[in-house]
C-alpha cells in the first residue's frame, strides 16, 4: 500500500498540465524524457511570466504560438433507464517548432505545411456493462483536417470528424469512434475556474514552470452516447480543463495521479500528484478547492492526505495502478473514499504509441465536516505501464 | 538391386564418355529449367515485397485515371465515418546529382495519417529505445527537405544521417537533408531498397505539385459494413475512382507468372530435347544387349524386372543429371537474374530482385520434371526389352529388322501430329499463357521425329542409282542401309530435326522481330529529336513540360514542327495500357502507323477531327476489341466513348496503346499540357545529325534551363529501343542456344548409337573383304543422308514452328506478332556448317565401330 501524506496548503496546481506537457515533448522533441534543457528549445515559444488573468471567450480559443494546449471533458452519465456510463474526449494541440517555417520565399508553401499537430483521445465506460472502448485520431492542423479557431465568441476544435463547440450558452462535444459515439451538450452550471494565481499554475521552482491553466467544474450534460450501434439518450455531470503553455515538465517526474471530484453538495475537488523516480509525490503537488458556493481556494501539497487502498494490474500492459483512495482534506473537514467505477480503464494508444494511462470513472463516499456526502469523479493515472518514451 | 548394379551401372560405367554426354546434356536442361525459374521467383518475390510494402493495411485506394487527385478529398474522405484513415501519396522516381544513373523512388507521404496502414517501424531496435537510433518521423514534417532513405540507398550515397544529398527533378534540384535510414523491411523492401520517403509537404513544394496528391489509401472502421464502399463513391467526384488496392498486385503477379510459365516452356524445350539423348542411349543399350537380355530371361528374369531395369537406368539418369543441373543452375541464375528482371521490368513491372531463395517446391519441380522425363525416355526402350523372347540368345543374326508396316503407321501417326498443329494453334491462351501454343509445338516436333522414318526410305529408295554413281558401292550401300533402318531412326532423326527446327525459327523469329520493330521506329517512332521530362519513362509522364519550355518551343515553330503529346497509364479492366493524344495532323506529316487493319488514307481525317481513335495490336489483342467496337474510357475525369478506326502494329512495353487526337482532348482555351513534344526540321535538306545536335544544344541552352529535361535525338533513341528490344529477346535467345547445344549433344550420341548398332554388320563387310576405308565412306554417306534428311525436315519443320512462335506465342504472350521475314542467306551459309558439323560429330562413332577387332566380334556373335 502506497500512502502519502500533503500537510500543507498551497496554490497552483498543473496535474492535467502533465500529460499535455509531455505530449508536447512527444511531439516536439521525439522522445521521452528530453534531456534538452527548457532555455534552449522553450526559450523561443512564448513564456509565462505573469498572471495569465484569462478572459473569455477569448481564451477559450487557441493560443496558437503556445508549445502545448488542450481542452479536455470527462463526465459521468446516466441513461433513462439507468445505465451508466462515463467519458472522456480530449483534443491536443502541440506546437513542434516555434520557427515560422518558409523554404523558398518564391515558391508557394504546400497546404500540408505546418508545424501544429492535434491529437484526440476519446473514451466510454460502460458501467453498468462493465465495458470500456477507446480510440484516438491524429492529424497536423492543415487542409481542415484539424484545426482551432475562435470564431466571435465560438470557438470550435476539430479533428476530422470529432469536434468541440465552445459558445456562450453551452458546449458541445462530438465523436465518432470505432464502436462508440459521443454527442453531448454540456451547460455550465458554474464559471470557469482560474487555477493558481489569476490562472497561472505555478508548476515548480523556477519562474518559467507555469502554464495558464482553467476549469469548468460543474456542466449539466445532456445528449446521447452510442455503444455497437445502440444509441441511448443520456444526461449527467461533466467536467472540463482548458491549459497552455510552453515549459516541459520536470526531468525527474514519471508520472503523476490527478483527480476530479464532483460532490452530491455541489462542491468540487481538483487535486493534481506528482510522482518522483522513486514513488513518492514532489512538492509541486497541488489542487483547488471550489465550495458549493462557488467559491475557490487553492490547496498545496501539504494540505493534502492520500492513501491507496487497492491496486488493479492490467493485463495488457503489465502496469500496477492505484485503485482506491482515501483521500482527506483536513483543513477543508473533508474525508473521501475514491473509487473506480470499472477497475480496467486503461487507455492503450496503439497507434499513436503514447504511453499508456488509465483513465476512468470513479465513485465517491465521504463526509464533509461530518455530514455524509456521495458523488461522482474521473481520476487519471500515468507512469504506470512503463516509464514514457517517444513514439514518433 | 544387385541385377540392376552389375546389369546396368557396370555397363554404363563401361562406356562412360556417352554416359558423359547424356548427363551433360541433361544437367544443362535441368540447370537451365531450374533457373529460368529461380530468376522469376526472384522477381516476383521483389514486385510483391514491394506492393504488400506499399499497399500494407490499406482497404481502399482512391485515384484518378490518368491524373492526380486534389488533396481536399483527404480530409472530406477522413470526415465519413466509415474510414479510419485517408493517407495521401505523391511518389517520382528521381535521381541524386552524385549518384547519376540510379534512381529511385521518393515517396511522399503523411507520417500521421500513415500511421494506421503501414508499419513504420522508428528503429531497427524496436520501439522504447531511447539510445539516439530512434528514428524521428515527426522530423520530416517538422524540417522542410528532410528524408529518411531505404539502407541500400543510402549505402549508395555513403551519406549518413545529419548530411545532405542533391535530388534532381524536372523543376529544379533541392538540397535534402538525410535524418535516417528506414529499418529492413516494410517499405525498405521497396525498390530493392532503393527508396526514401519524405513528408507530403515537401514532396509538394519540390515537385511544384502543390494541391495535389497521387492518390489516397483508405482504411476503413472495423465495423464499416458491406455498403462502405458504395458510399464512399458516392462522396467522390467524376472521375476519381474508389479502387482494391491489391488489383495492381494481381494484374502484374498474373503478368509476371504467365511469363514464368512462357519461360519455363521455353527452358524445357532444352529437356525436352535431353530426352533424345537419354533414349539414344537406352535405346541402344537395350539394342545392343538383347541377347544378355534373352539370357537373363531364360533363366528367370520376369518382362517386369527387365522393364525395371532400364526404367530404373532412365530414373538413375534423370537423377544425376539433376544432381549435377542445381550447381550449375545455381551459376546460371545469377547470370540470368538481371536479364529476367529487366525483362520484366519492360514488359509488365518494376521490378529489383535483391535476393535469391532455393524454394523447396522449386527444388521438388525440378526433380520431377528432369526425372520424368529421363524415365519417359527410357519407357519405350524398356518396352522392347520386355519383349526380349528367351530364344533370342540362341539366335545369331541381327536384332533388328526392317518394319515397313510400321513405317507406314508411324508416317501416318505423323501426319495426324502435324495435322493437330493447325487446330491448336487456334485455341486461345489460358490466362495469358500460350498452352495450347506449346503443345502444337509438341506435336509439330513429335510429328516430324515420327516421320523421320519414312522420309528416310524414301530418301533411300529414290536416289540409289544417282548414289551409286556419286559415290560408288559405299553411297549405294549407304542408301540401302537407310532405307533399310526402320522406325528406330525416327526419335534419333528426331534429335537432328528438333535442334535444325530450333535453329530456322530463332534465326526466323529474331529476323523478323528485328525487322519489323526497325521499321515500327523508323515509321512511327519517327522525329529528329525528343523533348520531356526527365524520368518521365519511369513517372509514367505524370509531369507535364513546364510552361516556359512550351511556350519557348512553340516560338521555334518557323524552323520546327512540333509534335505534342500527352501520355496515360490507365487500366481496360484490369490490364494496363497507354492513352496517347498526339497531333495527327503533323504525325502524319512526318510519319505512318504499320497498320493491320484499316487504311491509313482514309483514317487520317476522321482521326484527326477526333471522330475515333487508333488501337494497337497488342491492344486490340489483350481486349478483344478490333476495328469497328467502341472504345470506352475516363481519362482526367472526362469520359470517352468512340469508334476504334484502325489496329496498327506497335511495339511498346508494358501494354498496348490507344491514340488519339490531342486537339480533341484539351479543352478549348486551357494551358497546354504537354507530356513531351518530338521535334520535325521543315528544311530536311542535308546534315540532319549535325543539325540535330545544334537542335538539342539550344533546347538545352535556351528553354531547358533550370529544368531537369530529357533531349534526346530521334537516332538515339530509335537504338535505344532497338536495344531494349533485343535486351527482351535475350533470354529467349540464349535458352534456345542452350537448346540447340544440347541438340548437338543429342546428333553426335544418335549417330553413334547408329553406328554401333550396326557393329556387327560393319565388321562382317569388313571379314567379306570391305576396306575399312570403303565401311568409313559409307557410315560417312549415310550420315551425310541423315543429316540431309534431317536438315530438310528440320528445315520445314523449323519454318512453321517459326510461325507459331511469331504468330501464336508471341501474340498469345505478349500481343503483338511480327512481320514473317526468313533471313535465307544466314540460313543458307548455316547450312554447309550443321552439315559439316553433322559429319564431324559422325566421327568418333566411325572410329569406335571397328574398336573390336572383327574376328572377335564375329566370334561373339
Amino acid at each position: 500500500m502506497n500512502r502519502s501524506r500533503c500537510r500543507r496548503a498551497g496554490r497552483g496546481a498543473w496535474a492535467r498540465w502533465g500529460l499535455a506537457a509531455a505530449l508536447a515533448l512527444l511531439w516536439g522533441l521525439g522522445r521521452w524524457p528530453l534531456p534538452a534543457p527548457p532555455e534552449l528549445r522553450g526559450a523561443e515559444y512564448p513564456r509565462i511570466n505573469g498572471p495569465c488573468n484569462q478572459e473569455f471567450p477569448r481564451d477559450h480559443g487557441p493560443h496558437q504560438d503556445f508549445k502545448t494546449e488542450w481542452w479536455y471533458y470527462t463526465g459521468n452519465l446516466e441513461s433513462a433507464e439507468g445505465r451508466r456510463f462515463g467519458f472522456q474526449i480530449t483534443f491536443f494541440r502541440s506546437r513542434m517548432s516555434p520557427e515560422q517555417i518558409q523554404p523558398d520565399p518564391s515558391e508557394p508553401l504546400s497546404g500540408w505545411r505546418t508545424q501544429q499537430i492535434y491529437l484526440a483521445h476519446a473514451a466510454l465506460s460502460d458501467l453498468t456493462k462493465g465495458a470500456f472502448h477507446q480510440d484516438e485520431r491524429m492529424a497536423r492542423g492543415a487542409l481542415d483536417l484539424a484545426g482551432a479557431r475562435l470564431d466571435d465568441d465560438t470557438t470550435r476544435v476539430f479533428l476530422a470528424d470529432w469536434e468541440l463547440n465552445l459558445g456562450p450558452e453551452h458546449h458541445r462535444v462530438r465523436a465518432t469512434a470505432s464502436d462508440f459515439a459521443l454527442e453531448l451538450t454540456l451547460l455550465p452550471e458554474k464559471p470557469p475556474v482560474r487555477h493558481g494565481r489569476a490562472g497561472t499554475s505555478q508548476k515548480g521552482e523556477r519562474p518559467e514552470s507555469a502554464s495558464c491553466y482553467y476549469s469548468f467544474t460543474r456542466l449539466r450534460a445532456s445528449g446521447r452516447v452510442s455503444e455497437a450501434g445502440v444509441a441511448r439518450e443520456v444526461s449527467g455531470s461533466a467536467w472540463m480543463d482548458h491549459e497552455y503553455s510552453s515549459a516541459p515538465l520536470e526531468p525527474d517526474l514519471v508520472g503523476w495521479d490527478w483527480f476530479s471530484l464532483q460532490l452530491s453538495d455541489r462542491g468540487e475537488v481538483m487535486i493534481y500528484l506528482l510522482r518522483n523516480r522513486e514513488g513518492a509525490y514532489t512538492a509541486a503537488s497541488a489542487g483547488t478547492l471550489v465550495a458549493p458556493s462557488g467559491q475557490v481556494t487553492g490547496l498545496t501539497r501539504g494540505e493534502i492526505e492520500i492513501e491507496t487502498r487497492g491496486t488493479w494490474q492490467s493485463p495488457r500492459t503489465g502496469g500496477r495502478y492505484p485503485a482506491r483512495w482515501r483521500i482527506t482534506l483536513p483543513g477543508q473537514g473533508l474525508d473521501l473514499l475514491v473509487t473506480p467505477n470499472l477497475a480496467d480503464q486503461e487507455m492503450v494508444n496503439e497507434e499513436s504509441g503514447l504511453p499508456a494511462y488509465w483513465e476512468g470513472s470513479v465513485n465517491i463516499v465521504g463526509t464533509r465536516r461530518g455530514r455524509e456526502l456521495t458523488g461522482l469523479g474521473y481520476v487519471e493515472l500515468t507512469g504506470y505501464a512503463r516509464a514514457f518514451d517517444a513514439p514518433l | 538391386m544387385r541385377l540392376f548394379v552389375w546389369f546396368s551401372l557396370r555397363h554404363n560405367w563401361r562406356h562412360r564418355r556417352r554416359l558423359l554426354a547424356v548427363l551433360v546434356g541433361l544437367s544443362l536442361g535441368a540447370a537451365v529449367f531450374t533457373s529460368v525459374r529461380l530468376a522469376i521467383d526472384a522477381s516476383l518475390d521483389s514486385f510483391n515485397r514491394g506492393m504488400d510494402a506499399v499497399s500494407g493495411g490499406v482497404d481502399w485506394t482512391v485515384m484518378q485515371p490518368g491524373g492526380r487527385l486534389p488533396e481536399a478529398l483527404v480530409a472530406r474522405l477522413l470526415r465519413q465515418p466509415t474510414v479510419r484513415t485517408a493517407a495521401p501519396v505523391l511518389a517520382s522516381y528521381v535521381e541524386a546529382t552524385a549518384d547519376p544513373g540510379r534512381s529511385f523512388l521518393l515517396i511522399g507521404f503523411d507520417p500521421i495519417l500513415d500511421r494506421p496502414l503501414r508499419p513504420w517501424d522508428r528503429s531497427p531496435g524496436g520501439r522504447g529505445r531511447d539510445d539516439g537510433a530512434s528514428l524521428d518521423w515527426m522530423e520530416l514534417i517538422r524540417t522542410p527537405y528532410t528524408l529518411i532513405a531505404g539502407p541500400r540507398l543510402s549505402a549508395a550515397w555513403g551519406i549518413g544521417p545529419g548530411q545532405s544529398v542533391t535530388l534532381e527533378h524536372l523543376q529544379g534540384n533541392r538540397r535534402f537533408k538525410l535524418i535516417g535510414t528506414l529499418p529492413d523491411s516494410g517499405l525498405a523492401l521497396m525498390d530493392g531498397g532503393l527508396v526514401a520517403v519524405t513528408d507530403i509537404a515537401t514532396m509538394q513544394e519540390f515537385c511544384r505539385l502543390q494541391g495535389w496528391v497521387d492518390r489516397i489509401d483508405l482504411k476503413l472502421r472495423p465495423g464499416a459494413g458491406a455498403d462502405a464502399p458504395a458510399a464512399l463513391r458516392r462522396v467522390l467526384p467524376p472521375g476519381v475512382e474508389l479502387v482494391p488496392p491489391n488489383a495492381a498486385r494481381d494484374t502484374g503477379n498474373l503478368m509476371i507468372q504467365a511469363y514464368q510459365l512462357n519461360l519455363s516452356v521455353l527452358s524445357f524445350v532444352s529437356l525436352f530435347v535431353g530426352m533424345f539423348l537419354v533414349y539414344s542411349l537406352i535405346a541402344l543399350n537395350a539394342a545392343s544387349r538383347r541377347r544378355e537380355l534373352a539370357i537373363l530371361s531364360s533363366i528367370g528374369a520376369s518382362p517386369r524386372t527387365l522393364f525395371a531395369l532400364f526404367v530404373g537406368e532412365g530414373a538413375l539418369l534423370g537423377t544425376c543429371g539433376w544432381l549435377a543441373g542445381i550447381p550449375l543452375g545455381a551459376f546460371m541464375v545469377r547470370r540470368l537474374l538481371g536479364g529476367v528482371s529487366a525483362t520484366i521490368s519492360l514488359l509488365f513491372a518494376r521490378v529489383r530482385p535483391d535476393r535469391l531463395t532455393l524454394s523447396p517446391k522449386e527444388l521438388l519441380l525440378s526433380f520431377l520434371v528432369t526425372v520424368g522425363v529421363a524415365v519417359l525416355a527410357a519407357y519405350q526402350p524398356a518396352r522392347e526389352a520386355m519383349a526380349v523372347a528367351p530364344r533370342e540368345a540362341m539366335e545369331q543374326g541381327p536384332a533388328s529388322a526392317r518394319r515397313p508396316r510400321l513405317i507406314t503407321a508411324l508416317a501416318w501417326s505423323a501426319l495426324a501430329l502435324i495435322g493437330l498443329v493447325w487446330p491448336l494453334c487456334r485455341l486461345p491462351s489460358l490466362a495469358g499463357v500460350p498452352l495450347f501454343g506449346y503443345l502444337a509445338i509438341f506435336s509439330l516436333f513429335a510429328g516430324f521425329a515420327l516421320v523421320a522414318p519414312a522420309a528416310l526410305r524414301l530418301l533411300g529408295r529414290v536416289p540409289a542409282p544417282v548414289l551409286r554413281r556419286l559415290g560408288g558401292q559405299p553411297a549405294f550401300l549407304a542408301g540401302r542401309a537407310i532405307r533399310d533402318a526402320g522406325a528406330k531412326t525416327a526419335i534419333s532423326v528426331g534429335a537432328l530435326i528438333t535442334a535444325v527446327a530450333l535453329f530456322v525459327a530463332l534465326v526466323v523469329m529474331v529476323n523478323s522481330f528485328r525487322g519489323t520493330v526497325a521499321a515500327w521506329v523508323d515509321q512511327t517512332v519517327s522525329g529528329d529529336l525528343f523533348v520531356r521530362a526527365a524520368k518521365a519513362g519511369d513517372n509514367e509522364y505524370r509531369d507535364p513540360l513546364p510552361e516556359a519550355v512550351v511556350n519557348g518551343l512553340k516560338g521555334w515553330s518557323d524552323q520546327v514542327d512540333l509534335l505534342p503529346y500527352r501520355r496515360f497509364h490507365l487500366n481496360y479492366g484490369s490490364r494496363p495500357y497507354q492513352f496517347e493524344v498526339l497531333d495527327f495532323e503533323v504525325f502524319f506529316r512526318h510519319g505512318r502507323f504499320l497498320m493491320l487493319d484499316g487504311e491509313q488514307e482514309a483514317i487520317t481525317e476522321p482521326l484527326a477531327r477526333g471522330e475515333g481513335v487508333l488501337v494497337s495490336e497488342v491492344f486490340a489483342n489483350q481486349t478483344g476489341l478490333g476495328v469497328g467496337d467502341r472504345f470506352q474510357t475516363q481519362v482526367e475525369g472526362e469520359a470517352l466513348d468512340l469508334p476504334i478506326l484502325g489496329r496498327f502494329r506497335d511495339y511498346r512495353t508494358r501494354g498496348g496503346v490507344v491514340y488519339y487526337a490531342l486537339q480533341h482532348f484539351q479543352q478549348p482555351g486551357a494551358s497546354d499540357r504537354w507530356g513531351g513534344v518530338r521535334l520535325f526540321f521543315k528544311d530536311r535538306a542535308e546534315d540532319l545529325d549535325g543539325r540535330t545536335e545544334q537542335l538539342r544544344r539550344r533546347v538545352l541552352d535556351e528553354v531547358a534551363r533550370g529544368y531537369q529535361l530529357e533531349v534526346t535525338s530521334g537516332m538515339a533513341l530509335r537504338r535505344e529501343i532497338l536495344r531494349i528490344f533485343d535486351q527482351t529477346f535475350a533470354i529467349t535467345t540464349v535458352l534456345l542456344l542452350i537448346a540447340l547445344i544440347i541438340a548437338a549433344l543429342g546428333i553426335s550420341t544418335t549417330l553413334m548409337v547408329l553406328v554401333l548398332e550396326r557393329r556387327t554388320q560393319l565388321n562382317t563387310l569388313l571379314a567379306i573383304g570391305a576396306a575399312k576405308s570403303q565401311v568409313r565412306r559409307m557410315l560417312l554417306w549415310e550420315a551425310l543422308l541423315i543429316v540431309i534428311a534431317g536438315s530438310l525436315l528440320g528445315l520445314l519443320c523449323g519454318l512453321v514452328l517459326a510461325v507459331i512462335l511469331i504468330e501464336v506465342i508471341n501474340r498469345q504472350s505478349f500481343g503483338w506478332t511480327f512481320l514473317f521475314l526468313v533471313d535465307w542467306p544466314a540460313l543458307l551459309a548455316a547450312f554447309p556448317i550443321i552439315v559439316g558439323a553433322a559429319l564431324t560429330a559422325v566421327l568418333p562413332a566411325v572410329r569406335s565401330a571397328f574398336t573390336v577387332p572383327p574376328a572377335m566380334l564375329l566370334r561373339e556373335e
